[in-house]
Order: C-alpha cells, then structure tokens, then sequence
C-alpha cells in the first residue's frame, strides 16, 4: 500500500513538473473566464486608508475598490459581482501571475520594470501621487529646502527610503533618516516629537495626519521629491481584457468631463444631443463591439459607479478624513490644469 | 504561683510563651519575606514602586482614562487626547474580530456548530457514561463533514449530505447513549438490543440490530438534512477567531494521530515506509511555517492547471496539518524511546502483535510522558496561526489591524491588539491548565514533578 502510494505520488511529482514549463495562461481569454465565473477577482492589497478598507460590517471600500466595481459594472450591469483578494504586497504580482486575480488594482506604481519584466500590464492611471513631507507647524518650516539637517522618520526597506536620500544627497540637506518597520509605530513617534518631520506618499501623509490627537498642528509641504502614478494592472497578452479595464476608467473620467453623473445618467441618457454622450451611452453607435461588452456598459459604470469626481470626493475628498484637495491638482480634469485625461469615446 | 501551692516533687513544665509578636501574623511574615536584610528591603521598595507605576498606568489607561461608547476613533481621540483606550472600538468591531467578513446574519450558523461541537465532547467528562473512545472518535471523524456543510452552505453535493446525516445520527446516538446510561445505567447498544428482545440470541444478531437502528437514523437525519437550505458563504470571506480556530482545531486534531503513525513509521524496520516518513518529517521540519503557507498558496497554483484552483483556506489547513504532523511525529518519537526495551519485549513475549503492543502497551505509557511536550506544540501552533495573516487570510490579528486602517477608526491600532492577546492568552492558559489537569489524572504513577 505504502509503496504504491509513494509511486503514485513520485508519478504526480513528475507530472506537474512536466506542466509547469508551459505557461500558466489560459488559452481562454479573461473576459471569458470571469464571465463563466460569473465573478470578477479584484486584487486588493492589506488595508490603505482612502485606498481600500474595509467596514464593521465586512464590505470593502475605497478608491481604488471604485475601479474594480466599475469593471463589474462594465461586464455584468451590477457593480458587485466581485471575490475581493486582500493579498500582501510581497505577493501581489505573483497572485496576478498564477491567475488567482484577475486585475490588481492597489497603489501601485507604475515603473518601466514592472511594466516589461513582470509579464504584466499597466492600463492607465487613476491617482497620481507623489513622495512629501509633513512638519508641525512650530517648525517655521515652509518648503522642504528648510530641512537641512532635519531628523526625518521613514519606512525602511522602501522606495520611499531611496527616495529621502536621494533628494537629500542631491540637494545636500543632510537630512537624517529615522527608520521604522512598523507605520504605527512611526506615525506615533512622530507625533510626540521623534522626528523633525515625516517622509511618505502624500495620500499616506494625509492618513497620518488624520490618526493625530491634534490634526491642525501639522503641514503637508507643498513638493513633491518623487513621481507614484498608481493605477490598475492586467496580465500582459491580453489586450481585450486590457482595454475593459483601462476604458471602464475612461469612462469614469470622460463622464466628468461630459458632465455625466449617477443622478443625471438617466435624463441625459433619454434626452442628451450631445453626439458623445449618445455614443458613450450606447444610445447610438456600436463602441461596445471591440471590447466584447453590451451597449450599456458605460451607462452601467456611471449609474451604477459614478463618474471620476463623485469617486473622489466619496473616498479622499474634503468630507472624509484623507481630505486631499483636489481642485488644481495634478489628479483634477486636464480642462482644469490636471492630468486626469481620457481619450475621447468615438 | 500556682506551682508553689502544689507538690514541690512532681516537675511540671510552665507552659511555653507565644512566639515572638514580631515573628508571627502579617508582621512576621512581612520581616520574614519581605524585610529579612538591607538587599531584601532595597529590592521590595523597587518592587513596590515598579508595581505602582504598571498598575497606576494600566488603570489610568484601560479604565480611567478609557471611552466606552463612541462612533469614531476621532470622538475618542477628542475626548482622551489619546492618553486612554477606546474600547468603544472593540464593541464596533467585535463581530468582525469574531467571524471576520462572514455575514452578520449568517454568523448564528458559526455558533451552533461551535455548540454541537460542545455538546458533542461533554459525555467524555461525563463520568458514569460508556463507551468515550467511539465519543472522542465520532467526534473527529465526522464533525468536520458537518462543520462543513454548516459554514459554507450551498450546494454541497451528495457526498457531504450523507456524511453529515452520519454526522447527525452519531451525535444524536451519542447523547441518548448519555440517557440511557444515566437513566437506565445501560449502553444505548445494550438497551437497544434488550429492546427488541434479541438480548440471548448470538452477537450476529446483535451487529445487525445495532446496523438497521443506525440505518434508520441515518435516514432520518438525511432527510432532515436535505430540508436545509444554507446560503454558501465561500471561505475567502471567513475571518477573525472563527478562522483561527477553524485552522488550528484541524491542525491539532489531525497532529497527534498522524503524528504517532509518522513516528511509528519512522522507527519501522520497513525501509521504504522508514525512509518515506524520515524524508517527509525532515523536509518539513527544516522549514519554517511561513515557507510552507507561500509554497501552499502562492507557488502551488503555478504547477496546478488553471481549472483546478482549490480555495486559499484548503491550502493553509493542508499546509498546517503537514507541518504540525512533522513536528508531532518527533515529539512522539522522543517519548516512544522513553518507554524501557524491557516493555516491548514482554508485550512480544506475551504474543501480542504489532499493532496491540502498540496500542495497549506502549503509547499509553509514551503518551503520558509526551503530555507537556505535545500540548506545548499544540499551543504553538495555535499561535502560529496568525502567520495566515501574511498570506491575506484575515484572521484575529489581521483583522484587528484592519479596523485601524477603516477612515472612521483610523489609529485604532492599540486595543485590538490588546484584545488579541487576552483571548490568545486566555485559550492557551486553558489549555496549559487542562494537560496539568490531565497529568494529574492520567499520570497516575508519574505525577507531575
């Protein structure tokens, strides 16, 4: 018995070995597959607020939780039809890899690396954040050119680590990085006066501020030391699939632009001659065809999702405790000085 | 006095003195323990005064200074300044830290489960009742097919129905086996057979008694079951204590029989089987567990075809029981070599074979031995289990983290924490208390030195 076990289990050894060389990828295209799974598997990453986060009542939420829900909505007509991943993010290409999601959508920056070495995809860019700093007030300090010589609390083993020497070698400042393992643990010793000031992405700052007993004390500074375009990820070679997730954030996008949103979809929809919104909302045309999707699905995104502003002001806006202004910024519509563009729907 | 009045000759002892006042009561014993020399003073003083400022932190933190009802972790910091806890934040997110993503009202399906299991292991201390190895054995046999077609609900199939309706039967046998003994002082086999009036026919008769009441309680409880109609609640969305328990209940239940066959194999003069399980015990005790949970759930899918996808929480629990076996499997070993040659020997001489030297000779006095060794890795793992956070299992500890990451509560990050710790502080101290409890008994000769 035993004996025949242990061949049984050599033989399957064997075997898989044998599969592996092959590539992992479905011969099945990815749109075929969530739509026989009848559910979307969205990457998301361990909580980050504004990000993704999840409630009391176990439903996940957040910015970045918008796009997953906007692709639902694209393929299915309901924004929930999602398996929510929550992977770390020493994993998180490898879960895109083996197949287990099936679009990544968590801070994610884009870089030249892992755009061709990782066999993924980039589609486009839903935040544009950036490396800052943030001070207390009684500081004096009004630009991080003021912090010569500063203390500066960091997470070690990041980007954001590099990052603070960098931009302290070459504009020899001088500053003295205090690193920690634990975000906690630094945001805390930063606000009982640990360090000078704090280095992170400017959406973390904002976080980081909102855990303060005493929020008003402290100043973001206005630079920006680096560039963290972040935005969703598909498999590479599966340009269809690329294109549902990329345009279902044009569609985002182009609503605002068109002034499109989830109370006025419905009137514009039966009333609007504006030839764009016509096309954009299936009522004429067939841009639908290419991406495999109904008439409706950008329809569905906006009624169901809502267009890019109505995303922002829900998860970072200055009604929520993130409070990231957006007017003006580089994430504002490119009609408004911004960066945030979409390539017109015809 | 009264001694001079009486004989002169007789010698009569005066009654002793009390013992010094300062030697006894809560004098005495304080200069004793507390004040014997210089040294003893110096370090009670400091001892005092460290114990003061824990406790006067400890009380000013979790009490004084504590917010027992708020809706925001802003409200509390508003109040406090953050100088005390907000359990106000642990009552909003309890339930989350309980059952994790499972929906709210479907949670009451978690708590039956986890009270059949109850009931279903009161009869093994129940004194008078008979027959606890089949309790014990029913139990973990046919439990998890239960647990199963209770947590995750929805179609089950065929197979998981039947073996849930066996799960029902024996569970329900159990607890009538509990009647009749105490009502009756019979075994339930026993009144069943007395029952029918088969009580002086032959034991063949008897089997096929005690196998037709199974059948029709079987079919009974399979009909019963088909009548279920349970929403499935898929396991990625399993969390908090339930999942840690789910994980290493099965870790711990499955650790000591497969470990005990692993260290039998290990020690057989047989050479594939020798071999097989020395390489399987050495391959998993070499790596840590996180390495094993990555090779599970993140290298694994690699080699697998695409269709075959089993869920995470199947590959952690394979995972945890492989190396929970391994671990096991050395523990047991260590205390089959501590059982004398000569035991062996006079099991062989008295013509026992394997199996029954095994059985009724050795692992009772091995057994014994292991107690503290084998509840000390049950205890392991059970806190190993919060590695499947790193994996993005949401369990206890993860889940405690994410309430702090939740726009609302952002900086709630200290409470649960510490409320982790007190629930894994009060399951191990249980369990520690329990296997002391359990030398004491069973020990027997031993004793716990």
């Amino acid at each position: 018995m035993k004996k025949v076990s242990l061949l049984a289990l050599g033989a399957g050894f064997l075997a898989s070995l044998a599969f592996a060389p092959e590539p992992v990828l479905a011969q099945d295209s990815t749109l075929d597959i969530v739509k026989n799974r009848g559910m979307l598997r969205c990457q998301l990453g361990t909580p980050a607020p504004g990000f993704y986060s999840l409630s009391d009542d176990g439903k996940w939420s957040g910015f970045d939780v918008e796009n997953c829900r906007a692709v639902s909505a694209a393929i299915f007509g309901d924004p929930d039809k999602i398996e929510y991943q929550s992977v770390t993010s020493a994993v998180r290409f490898t879960a895109m890899a083996n197949g287990e999601s099936d679009v990544l959508s968590r801070t994610t920056t884009w870089t030249l690396f892992r755009d061709t070495q990782l066999g993924l995809d980039f589609t486009t860019v839903n935040f544009y954040d950036g490396q800052g700093f943030m001070v207390t007030n009684e500081l004096g300090v009004k630009g991080a050119m003021d912090l010569a010589g500063a203390t500066v609390c960091v997470l070690t083993g990041t980007t954001t680590e590099l990052n603070l020497t960098d931009y302290s070698r070459t504009n020899d400042l001088g500053m003295e990085p205090v690193v920690f393992e634990d975000s906690n643990v630094r945001d805390s010793t930063f606000f009982s006066g640990g360090c000078d000031a704090i280095t992170n992405d400017k959406s973390s700052l904002a976080s980081t501020r909102a855990k303060a007993p005493d929020q008003s004390i402290f100043t973001i500074l206005p630079e920006t030391i680096s560039k963290e375009p972040l935005g969703p990820v598909v498999r590479q070679n599966d340009s269809q699939w690329n294109d549902i997730v990329m345009w279902s954030l044009f569609a985002m996008i182009n609503a605002e632009e068109l002034g499109l949103n989830s109370g006025n979809v419905d009137e514009m929809k039966a009333n609007s001659t504006n030839p764009e919104v016509r096309r954009m909302l299936g009522v004429e045309g067939d841009l639908n065809k290419g991406l495999g999707l109904e008439p409706e699905w950008a329809y569905n995104i906006v009624k169901t999702v809502g267009n890019y502003a109505e995303n922002y002001e829900r998860h970072m806006g200055a009604k929520t405790v993130m409070n990231i202004p957006r007017a003006g910024s580089v994430n504002d519509l490119w009609t408004k000085g911004g960066l945030m563009y979409s390539p017109p729907f015809r | 006095m009264t001694d001079a009045t009486q004989s002169d000759t007789a010698f009569r002892p005066k009654p002793s003195l009390p013992p010094p006042a300062n030697t006894v009561g809560v004098v005495g014993w304080m200069r004793k323990n507390l004040f014997g020399g210089p040294v003893d003073t110096v370090l009670t003083l400091l001892g005092v005064y460290l114990l003061y400022v824990i406790l006067d932190f400890v009380v000013d933190y979790g009490i004084v200074n504590a917010i027992w009802t708020a809706d925001s972790y802003r409200e509390c910091l508003d109040i406090n300044k953050g100088e005390g806890a907000c359990w106000a934040g642990i009552g909003v997110w309890f339930n989350s830290m309980m059952y994790g993503r499972y929906p709210d009202e479907e949670q009451w399906r978690i708590n039956f489960g986890g009270i059949v299991l109850l009931l279903w292991l009161i009869p093994f201390w129940l004194p008078k009742v008979s027959g606890k190895i089949q309790v014990g054995i029913s139990a973990v046999l046919t439990f998890p097919f239960l647990a199963a077609s209770l947590f995750i609900g929805g179609d089950i199939g065929i197979f998981l129905h039947a073996m849930t309706a066996i799960a029902l039967t024996l569970f329900v046998s159990v607890w009538l086996n509990v009647a009749t003994c105490y009502l009756m002082g019979k075994s339930l086999p026993a009144v069943l057979i007395s029952v029918t009036g088969f009580a002086d026919k032959d034991d063949r008769l008897h089997k096929y008694v005690l196998l037709g009441a199974f059948g029709v309680g079987f079919v009974l409880a399979l009909l019963y079951h088909l009548s279920w109609d349970l929403v499935e609640v898929p396991t990625t969305i399993w969390g908090g204590l339930f999942l840690t328990l789910v994980i290493s209940g099965i870790g711990i239940s499955s650790a000591l029989p497969s470990g005990i066959l692993l260290a039998l194999g290990r020690r057989s003069k047989m050479p594939v089987i020798r071999v097989f399980c020395t390489a399987f015990i050495e391959l998993f005790r070499s790596v840590p567990l996180i390495t094993i949970l990555f090779m599970a759930v993140t290298m694994m899918p690699l080699f697998l075809p695409v269709e075959f996808n089993p869920p995470k929480l199947a590959m952690v629990i394979v995972a945890v029981c492989i190396f929970a076996a391994a671990y096991m499997a050395e523990t047991v070993r260590g205390g089959l070599q501590a059982v004398n040659k000569g035991q062996y020997e006079a099991a062989q001489a008295m013509g026992l074979n394997f199996w029954k030297m095994m059985a009724l000779i050795v692992m009772p006095q091995a057994l014994k031995l292991m107690i503290p060794n084998i509840v000390g890795s049950f205890m392991g793992l059970m806190k190993d289990t919060t590695l499947v956070s790193i994996i993005g299992l949401y369990d206890i500890l993860l889940m405690g983290k994410a309430a702090g990451q939740n726009p609302t509560w952002l900086g709630f990050h200290t409470e649960p924490l510490l409320f982790t710790a007190t629930i894994f502080f009060v399951l191990c101290f249980a369990m520690s208390k329990y296997s002391q409890h359990l030398e004491r008994t069973i020990g027997g000769g031993y004793g716990r030195r």
